[in-house]
């Protein structure tokens, strides 16, 4: 489906085609911590259909557990986090897009969830969500 | 009881005092934006206790439904929200976001705010009392 989106402050908006089943939680704890919050709720766009205006200010992660650095984008006035993806010039191949940013953030329900094994222990209540202790 | 936290790349410190009866889940549509998240998780730190240790944070002036300004702390590095507080001097409370805080196995929510915005699919969390609004 279509999805549009922007960061709080409109600096960054973004727009593009995204899966609904696609969409994820993720309670790693680079997650807790980048969100402040418990978990954080994404979804995959394909470089090609992701369109943005505005320039994030990056981020470099480094410490996956898969040792792969990430691109953590956000927009440098309002601190929205946008997307996360592969480091490098240029269009990449997929932008994992946080859903708390986009419109249509009610028609995108987690269908997974990631990195359980550190999820907060009282976040009980999306047992029907399938659940992977690490990586998908 | 002693917390102490930090964003994602260590440029951010801080520590205080903070209760866990008090921690909180806000669903408003403002901090589903601005964690990009369903929800925001926090506890509030007063600012007698509350103590940056470590760089400047990046400040954003967020109006409310109240009308009131609040400003949204995170690090100009990384990107990790710290706290929001308002923007007037003296005595206040320093709202920290819970994921940042080392301690934040101690900090499950007593209430959750602004749960008319819930998300469908984010179910009541156990035992946690939710209000419409604030």
């Amino acid at each position: 489906m279509k999805v549009t989106g922007a960061c709080h402050c409109g600096a960054i908006t973004i727009e593009g085609e995204a899966d609904p089943e696609k969409v994820g939680i993720c309670h790693c704890t680079d997650c807790q911590t980048g969100t402040g919050s418990a978990f954080r709720v994404s979804v995959p766009i394909a470089g090609s259909q992701f369109k943005m205006k505005g320039q994030p200010t990056n981020y470099l992660k480094t410490t996956a557990d898969s040792g792969n650095p990430r691109v953590q984008a956000f927009c440098g006035q309002c601190g929205s986090p946008i997307y996360s993806t592969t480091p490098g010039e240029g269009q990449q191949a997929a932008y994992m897009v946080r859903v708390g940013i986009l419109a249509q953030r009610d028609q995108l329900a987690p269908k997974k969830q990631n990195w359980f094994r550190s999820a907060r222990n009282w976040v009980t209540s999306l047992d029907a969500v399938h659940k992977n202790q690490k990586q998908a | 009881m002693r917390i102490d936290g930090s964003c994602h790349c260590g440029f951010i410190k801080y520590e205080g005092e903070a209760d866990p009866e008090k921690a909180v889940v806000c669903h408003c549509t403002d901090c589903q934006t601005l964690s990009g998240s369903a929800f925001r998780t926090v506890v509030p730190v007063s600012s007698d206790t509350f103590r940056m240790t470590g760089g400047e944070p990046a400040i954003y002036i967020k109006t409310g439904d109240s009308g009131n300004k609040r400003q949204q702390a995170f690090c100009p590095k990384c990107g990790s929200p710290i706290f929001s507080t308002s923007p007037d001097p003296g005595p206040k409370l320093y709202m920290i976001r819970t994921g940042t805080i080392r301690q934040r196995d101690s900090f499950v929510p007593k209430v959750q705010l602004w749960s008319r915005s819930k998300q469908r699919w984010v179910h009541d969390f156990a035992a946690t009392h939710a209000v419409e609004t604030q």
